[in-house]
């Protein structure tokens, strides 16, 4: 393969130099900037109420008593009811299958951040032959979509004797190219300067990694904690072939129960869809604060 | 900072390491694969039939049959319908598909011709339904038992019959009665509509059954379904859309479109299976079924579902005694009546008995009465691609994009096609 | 370099790697290399493989439906791209002055990213419902056509579109704020003083100092976009009419509906090919536009 120089691809996700600039408003243009201000608030705060309707509306209609279901979406219910979340507590093991999501996401958010940090050190501190190879190899290995990869790797778990565990749910997700991709790019981005003094002072490898690198790209690990938390919270069709027992059922594959041959509760699955995201949601605002906190780390340059 | 940094991403590096470890213990203590020497056999079943409200019905079957042979567990495993055969197919490839597992009549003849499904032999063939009992053998050989049936009737609003002072669905009815008091009973502007009927495979073969038509020929190498019946078949579902039910366009074939009309009270008639008996329970109006009118003939759409053995199960006398239970024993007959889920194969009608007082509808009756001309969806071995490509014509023709007389010659084309 | 000191080096790259690696090989890579052998069969999973060579992939390339697929898959991703990416910028741009309640509106905004696709795609359906949804309600109040989205060939796959598009804002606001956020303020204070207005500032410093992380975007939406699948699956199955499906669908329904297992790697890695290409091809064409500072 010609020379692709992967190394730039990621954006700049570390920590960056000043703060935005705000341009200064003379006294003149204070008037104008302020509508123009109140119109970008009106558009945004619109937009924000776009992006929450949907999620709002299955709120609605999980407390919606399930007779009045029938007609088009509304946003006011007359008998608001909590019948759906008895009736899903009661058709589920929903602790359970909480308890089962959250572990699998947490330990596959954990592993991809230590494999995945790692490499993105290995790929951006280390030179070595073959370097740009071996990245569009991970690279390659997000272009084949899962649903041709569940059959061989069922099949592999099978031959492993893995089949019906929770290392076979972790398995797909330890490593994952994405995150590789995005935390180069940000360890890229430390200048090397600083780990050129700490080699002075005696530091290898190992210590420039956990003490100098790893704080500094804390925007892009949280940013990937993010995107891998999603993936193994949402991810339905690897979990529904490789797991058979009950108790090592996830949410998605709890939440498709809820659909009948015939008909559907439609009160019910959406009083899953509220278990479903709430916890996301939680994970991306305790998360936000470290995405957006490249501002406040100026010490850099 | 650059201790307490330190201090703080050893731990986390620790814990997600701690994880992984922690995993491969978990994993490797739950296998229940091999038949244990001296404990009682397990036997594991898979199915999607009691998703959605029977599981514990399902429980309840294989409670009594543990009790009858204390020496064989059973281990059920429920899918949703939806996702059934994604997962079933991946286990077979993998060898790890249940001892036992049900299979729907469309995708037994598959399995039943790869080897996949154990030959159950001494089965005592008068405790089921002759007709369905021939459904799930092949070659002369018997593959599976049936485990339940349903088929598809016509329900009708009885409050909207009487409002329009019209006679009401008889078993004498014929498409034409049927067409005339759909017309009369639509009300556009009041939004009601007279007849509801999906334009699918399904309704095709059947209505094309009812005009005397044959779907394939008799070798199953062609298919034989674009003649005067079928186009007689394909008209009659085609010409609903717009004219007595909404179209495409408005929702019609949308999931749960039809029963919510029917419920709401703005439906006369409605073709669909008895399946929809719980569901429309507790309709605030009266309403009951009779038996689908014919063209030429009379003919029934019948669905039925199959317990089978897995030619790789290593415990397949075991997993047969289940399945013999599972499909003919009377405690499972009472459980299907007592819950409505479905109709229980049994030969002897006597035990069908409650299933005709079981509430509504009143015309239970006509249930049984359909099976007297019934009508098996045609199977080849590209069956999801034959089903595909009838309704996607049918459908193509109902939104007016094409005319019946090409949608049913292309799809005769398509269907043609898959059997080579 | 000595040798103990190249041992030392290896042993380096193999602790950094090998965590990433291994996994990776073991359950991604190993997959991929069976499901290359699985594309030169024929299997329908529940029989023994049969082994055709490559007639799998000769008989899917003069396939009209492979180029019905792919050209939809194609449609997808141009009609998606421009609507997430200037979607995101505008987000990401507006968001990244000082305003009340900005993290409650990042949050918002976010919060369809991180929403499964079978929740999402159920509002959606309810949302452009033709009949009776919330957005033809409101084309017919204001005299508008109202089109029939799912029902309609024309309109389903520009549905997905516009759903999928909605639903991925958030990915690239945040992407595009960490980049907005590393641009130093004295070069946009400098370009003020100098008489730059605000249009001249963007065109000229912020989207070039950008270029990289709309690098990341447009190559990461296109390697994902070529394998739209869940929103399609979920929302319109392929229809109507096959109107609306794609590259994945059809390896899903060859796979699991059709029992042409073969046929579904080999088309797997057709499209493989063609991201491959795709990405390479901008890889090498960012030497033109993409800046780094």
């Amino acid at each position: 393969m010609p020379d692709l120089d992967l190394t730039a691809v990621a954006p700049n996700v570390a920590p960056g130099a000043a703060a935005p600039a705000t341009a200064p408003s003379t006294r003149s243009k204070r008037h104008g900037v302020h509508f123009l201000n109140l119109l970008r608030y009106a558009a945004v705060l619109a937009g924000a109420v776009v992006m929450l309707f949907p999620f709002l509306w299955t709120v609605i209609t999980s407390i919606t008593p399930e007779g009045s279901l029938a007609g088009g979406p509304t946003l006011i219910v007359k008998n608001p009811t909590l019948a759906a979340y008895r009736t899903l507590l009661d058709t589920l093991p929903m602790w359970r299958i909480l308890v089962n999501s959250l572990w699998v996401a947490v330990a596959s958010t954990l592993l991809q951040l230590v494999t995945g940090s790692m490499a993105a050190y290995g790929f951006a501190r280390l030179p070595f032959k073959g370097k740009n190879v071996v990245f569009a190899l991970y690279l390659a290995t997000l272009m084949v979509p899962m649903q041709v990869l569940v059959v061989p790797l069922f099949i592999e778990m099978k031959t492993l004797n893995l089949q019906d565990t929770y290392m076979a749910l972790l398995a797909p997700s330890i490593a994952s190219a994405f995150g590789v991709f995005l935390l180069r790019q940000a360890v890229e981005s430390v200048p090397r300067e600083l780990d050129e003094a700490a080699t002075i002072d005696g530091a290898g490898h190992l210590r420039i990694f956990t003490t100098i690198i790893l704080p500094l790209i804390r925007p892009a690990l949280a940013t990937v904690a993010v995107f891998a938390f999603m993936g193994s919270w949402n991810s339905f069709l690897w979990p529904l072939v490789v797991i058979r027992s009950p108790e090592f059922m996830t949410l998605p594959l709890g939440l498709a129960t809820l659909h009948g041959q015939f008909t559907t509760e439609w009160d019910v699955v959406m009083a899953g869809s509220v278990f479903s995201i709430l916890p996301i949601a939680v994970a991306y605002l305790l998360a936000q604060r470290h995405i957006i906190a490249g501002v406040a780390h100026t010490g850099i340059k | 900072m650059r201790n307490t940094v330190r201090r703080s991403v050893a731990p986390v590096i620790a814990a997600g390491l701690a994880l992984a470890l922690g995993a491969c213990a978990q994993g490797s203590a739950t296998k229940t694969d091999a038949a244990a020497s001296n404990g009682p056999t397990t036997v594991r079943y898979m199915n999607f039939s009691a998703n959605g409200g029977h599981e514990k019905d399902l429980d309840a079957i294989k409670a009594a049959f543990e009790k009858a042979n204390p020496d064989i567990k059973v281990q059920i495993e429920t899918t949703p319908y939806d996702n059934y055969f994604t997962k079933l197919q991946t286990a077979v490839a993998g060898g790890t598909a249940g001892d036992a597992f049900e299979l729907n009549y469309e995708n037994f003849v598959t399995y039943a011709s790869n080897g996949s499904l154990a030959e159950l032999k001494n089965v005592d063939g008068s405790k089921y339904k002759p007709s369905l009992l021939k459904a799930f053998s092949a070659e002369g050989k018997q593959y599976g038992l049936p485990e339940s049936f349903s088929n598809v009737v016509l329900f009708f609003n009885k409050d909207l019959f009487k409002a329009a002072g019209m006679g009401e669905p008889t078993a004498d009815w014929t498409w034409k009665d049927e067409q005339a008091a759909a017309a009369k009973l639509t009300d556009k502007g009041k939004k009601v509509w007279g007849d509801y009927q999906p334009i699918s495979f399904f309704e095709f073969y059947k209505a094309l059954g009812q005009s005397g038509g044959e779907f394939l020929s008799a070798d199953k190498k062609t298919a034989t379904f674009n003649t005067d019946a079928g186009k007689a078949a394909a008209e009659f579902l085609v010409s609903k859309a717009g004219k007595s039910m909404p179209t495409e366009a408005d929702g019609a074939g949308t999931p749960d479109f039809d029963s919510k009309l029917f419920k709401s009270g703005k439906l006369a008639m409605w073709h669909t299976g008895i399946w929809m008996f719980s569901g429309m329970a507790d309709a605030k109006f009266d309403w009951d079924i009779a038996v689908e009118p014919g063209n030429t003939t009379k003919a029934s759409a019948m669905f039925t579902n199959g317990a089978v053995v897995s030619a790789r199960s290593k415990n397949q006398a075991a997993a047969q005694k289940w399945v013999t239970f599972l499909t003919s024993s009377d405690e499972m007959a009472q459980k299907r009546l007592e819950t409505s889920w479905e109709l229980p194969p049994v030969a002897d009608e006597a035990q069908l008995a409650t299933y005709l007082d079981a509430g509504k509808p009143a015309n239970r009756q006509a249930v049984f009465d359909s099976l007297d001309a019934t009508v098996l969806p045609p199977v080849i071995e590209r069956q999801q691609e034959m089903q595909d490509a009838v309704t996607k014509e049918l459908t193509t023709a109902a939104a007016g994009r094409k005319s019946v007389a090409t949608a049913l010659a292309d799809a005769e084309k398509a269907v043609n096609a898959l059997l080579k | 370099m000595t040798t103990r000191a190249r041992w030392r080096k290896a042993g380096w790259v193999l602790f950094f790697l090998a965590p990433s690696a291994v996994p990776l090989l073991l359950f991604t890579v190993a997959p991929m290399v069976s499901s290359v052998w699985v594309s030169l069969n024929r299997w329908n999973l529940i029989s023994p493989m049969e082994w055709v060579g490559f007639d799998n992939y000769r008989s899917l390339l003069t396939d009209p439906q492979t180029h019905t697929v792919f050209l939809h898959t194609l449609v997808y991703c141009v009609g998606y791209l421009p609507l997430v990416f200037a979607g995101g910028l505008g987000l990401a741009l507006a968001l990244n002055q000082r305003l009340a309640g900005r993290s409650f509106f990042r949050a918002a905004y976010f919060l369809p990213v991180v929403t499964s696709w079978v929740v999402v795609a159920l509002v959606w359906k309810w949302l452009l419902n033709p009949t009776n949804g919330l957005v033809n309600t409101l084309l017919g109040a204001v005299g508008l056509p109202q089109p029939g989205w799912w029902t309609d060939p024309t309109w389903a796959l520009p549905a997905v579109i516009l759903s999928s598009a909605w639903k991925d804002l958030g990915f690239v606001m945040v992407i595009m704020l960490a980049g907005l956020q590393a641009i130093p303020g004295d070069i946009l204070e400098a370009a003020t003083a100098d008489g730059a207005n605000a249009w001249q500032r963007f065109w000229r410093i912020t989207l070039p100092l950008l270029s990289p992380s709309t690098f990341f975007v447009v190559v990461i939406s296109l390697i994902n976009g070529f394998q739209v699948f869940d929103q399609v699956y979920v929302m319109t199955g392929g229809g109507p009419s096959g109107s609306s499906q794609v590259v994945v669908g059809q390896v899903y329904d060859l796979t699991f509906r059709y029992g042409r297992a073969g046929e579904a790697s080999a088309l797997s890695w057709i499209l493989f090919s063609v991201i491959l290409l795709i990405t390479a091809v901008q890889i090498r064409g960012q030497r033109r536009w993409v800046h780094y500072a």
